[in-house]
């Protein structure tokens, strides 16, 4: 019975090492639909506050950006502490003008010794962010993806 | 569904009127539900022990403060023999004093539950003997917290933050 | 002539939180005399969140990402409690395809948490090679839970009404792919733990809970299976599509802590099999997955009943006409194992305070859902 143990033992001895590193970057844990990093596209937030509401961890306050914002009266946007954000990824369902979306970019900036990197201002949760791996950047129109996408195209 | 209809039919016949006000069905997902009043929720308990239901789940207190002053004690029981059929057994007790007979001798699972609602709710069981704080042990001195009239933030903003509100990264707001 | 000093004194030891043997989050109150246990008090409460409380202050919907925290091994049981409660509330029968999926989900859930299992008693019987196997086969559960909900862990894919997001187009071969090396790994678990001589020493005849005491216990699940009673929530009020797949209820004789590791390990393979006649009765052109609800649910109560991978999970929940629930009473499953099944067995049997950490760890409790 024992000897039985031994010999699934030696198999799996010589079995690749199972474990990964953490990693900095956004590498093998994560899948396309994976819940991530948000982004938040300031020309179709109305600020309705749907998404501060429904947040069950209350990850999200409203605060004023100064701007020309048409559709955003009062001039509020969502700002997102990741130190509380749970990715449920309901505020993203609760947005009734499709303005806050998520990538599945996860983890790595979570990573930090200064609480206050993980408090995303709207400005920034709209802002082009850059990974090893991944350059996200909000665009406005399909016109814009397909210019953008030539660019890196030529590019490389 | 005609088992279904055997079973109403044993239970009502089984259990006596004077003791038991109500049997029905309830309207969601088919379980059997008893009302009764306080005074008899151990006979009930036994006959329906005896009929095969001594299978305790869970007891429930709801706080109708919203509606009226009572609690009401949900009792929920399976039978294994009768292939998993529940029943409901529910009671209200006034909301000032709120008291019940223990039913832990008869189902002892029943102790356990009954310490939870103790602690939750501020019920006593009559008869139950270690009725203390078991969760909430030593870190607790308010009221019964699932109780409706309990604020919870209010609580703990006063006893664990010593007033002071969470404080997000830049506190300069 | 020897002299011989034998302790005949009771001592009380404290058996916590945070000693490798103990289950979880919770401490024992052990009452000792020499090595045996005379009894034991369970002290709980070093994880108590609240839940209920916290649950009144969230909207239906939302409460849905509560729902599975309470315990971590069997998330998407817990989930499947909560959602079947709300849909009853709301009166609506989910469409065919969220059935099958939520079913796929549950049971990929039950195998993970049973694999999750599997290490912490490999670990508790000091064959350190098995933790390793078990986590590689659960992470492999848990790279396809990423691949179909977006998360690892806590996965809220069950939404009232049916499920999240639709299911991907391959997700018929991921998850055959998923279910193979998980068999795999599983088959070589049996074959070097389960059938070890050591293991079966170490758990025969101890931990005894047999018969029909176990029912008045409060106990269900695969404990209330070991001690002979053929009950399972699936068969007996089927929820979900448990109703249209065939598979057994694995059930013990002797009820002792090796009844309960074969029982659990037998389980696997019958969640495979449901899983496996499931698949291909999903219909990947159907589009209705998810039914749009009203925000605010009719007046009434609604109650979910589910197998957890650990026993009965019962959710009840009341509302007054409102976004938010007026009261949910979660019913975790691993109440009584760790109170009246651990008082049961320390009072009939002579329990050394070696075998302690693995009867408790054979009961499989999971700590944080006694707390909420
Ligand atoms: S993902 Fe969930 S926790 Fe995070 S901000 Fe959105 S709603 Fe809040
Ligand atoms: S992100 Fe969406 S939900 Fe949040 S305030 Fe803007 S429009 Fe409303």
């Amino acid at each position: 019975m024992v000897i039985k143990t031994f010999k699934v033992g030696l198999k799996y001895l010589l079995r690749r090492p199972y474990t990964r590193l953490v990693p900095d970057r956004e590498g093998p844990l994560t899948s396309d639909r994976t819940r991530g990093r948000h982004v938040l596209d300031m020309s179709k937030c109305t600020g309705c506050s749907m998404c501060q509401k429904v947040c069950p961890a209350d990850a999200i306050q409203m605060v004023k950006v100064e701007g020309p914002w048409p559709q955003n009266v009062k001039k509020i946007f969502p700002r997102i502490d990741y130190q509380r954000c749970t990715f449920c990824g309901m505020c993203v369902e609760a947005c009734p003008f499709n303005a806050l979306s998520m990538t599945n970019i996860s983890g790595w900036y979570l990573i930090t010794r200064d609480k206050k990197s993980t408090l995303y201002n709207p400005e920034k949760l709209s802002k082009v962010f850059e990974t090893k791996e991944y350059r996200i950047t909000m665009v406005k129109s399909l016109a814009e993806v397909q210019r953008l996408k030539k660019e890196g195209e030529s590019n490389a | 569904m005609s088992t279904e209809e055997d079973l109403l039919t044993m239970l009502r016949d089984r259990l006596p009127k004077d003791k038991v006000r109500e049997v029905n069905i309830t309207k969601w997902l088919n379980k059997f539900e008893i009302i009764t009043d306080p005074e008899n929720i151990r006979y009930v308990i036994l006959a329906l022990k005896g009929l095969g239901f001594n299978h305790l789940v869970a007891i429930e207190t709801i706080d109708w403060l919203k509606k009226e002053p009572t609690f009401e004690l949900i009792y929920y029981l399976a039978s294994i023999e009768r292939n998993g059929a529940m029943v409901l057994v529910r009671t209200k007790i006034p909301r000032d004093n709120p008291v019940i007979d223990s039913i832990h001798d008869i189902l002892p699972f029943a102790y356990y539950q009954e310490l939870e609602n103790y602690e939750f709710f501020g019920i006593t069981f009559r008869g139950h003997k270690g009725l203390k704080l078991w969760i909430l042990e030593d870190n607790w001195d308010g009221p019964p917290p699932l109780r409706k009239d309990f604020d919870s933030v209010k609580y703990a903003l006063e006893h664990y933050y010593k007033g002071l509100r969470y404080e997000r990264g830049d506190s300069n707001e | 002539m020897k002299e011989v000093i034998v302790m005949n004194e009771e001592i009380e030891l404290f058996f916590g939180p945070q000693h490798p043997g103990a289950p979880g989050n919770v401490g024992f109150k052990l009452k000792l005399k020499g090595e045996r246990v005379l009894d034991v008090e369970l002290i709980p409460g070093f994880l108590h969140r609240g839940f209920e409380k916290m649950m009144e202050n969230r909207w239906w919907e939302v409460n849905v990402v509560l729902s599975s925290r309470y315990c971590v091994e069997d998330p998407d049981n817990m989930e499947l409690g909560y959602v079947l409660a709300v849909d009853d509330l709301y009166g609506v029968e989910v469409p065919e395809k969220a059935n099958h999926v939520r079913t796929v989900v549950a049971e990929m859930s039950r195998i993970q948490s049973h694999l999750f299992w599997i290490m912490f008693m490999g670990a508790g019987l000091g064959a350190r090679y098995i933790p390793s196997w078990a986590m590689a086969a659960r992470e492999e559960i848990l790279k396809w839970y990423d691949y179909l909900t977006g998360h690892r862990i806590y996965h809220h894919y069950m939404v009232p009404g049916g499920i999240r997001w639709n299911v991907p187009q391959d997700f018929n071969e991921r998850t055959l792919h998923t279910l193979n090396t998980v068999s795999k790994i599983v088959r070589d678990i049996e074959e070097a733990f389960i059938t070890n001589k050591i293991v079966r020493e170490r758990t025969e005849g101890v931990g005894v809970v047999k018969g029909s005491i176990a029912v008045e216990l409060g106990v269900s699940g695969p404990t209330l299976r070991a001690a002979g009673i053929p009950y399972d929530i699936r068969k007996a009020d089927p929820y979900a599509s448990y109703g249209k797949v065939s598979f057994e209820v694995p059930v013990g004789s002797r009820g002792d802590s090796y009844d309960r590791i074969k029982i659990r390990v037998k389980e696997i393979y019958e969640s495979i099999k449901i899983i496996e006649q499931l698949l291909p009765k999903i219909n990947y052109e159907d589009k209705a997955y998810r039914l749009q609800l009203p925000t605010i649910p009719p007046n009434g109560e609604g109650l979910g009943r589910v197998e957890a991978a650990r026993g009965e999970h019962l959710v009840h929940v009341v509302n007054l006409r409102s976004r938010y629930p007026y009261r949910v009473r979660i019913r975790p499953p691993s109440m009584p194992l760790l109170t009246t099944v651990l008082k049961y067995i320390v009072s009939n049997e002579e329990v050394t305070i070696a075998d302690f950490p693995v009867i408790v760890k054979s009961l499989d409790p999971c700590a944080p859902d006694i707390d909420r």
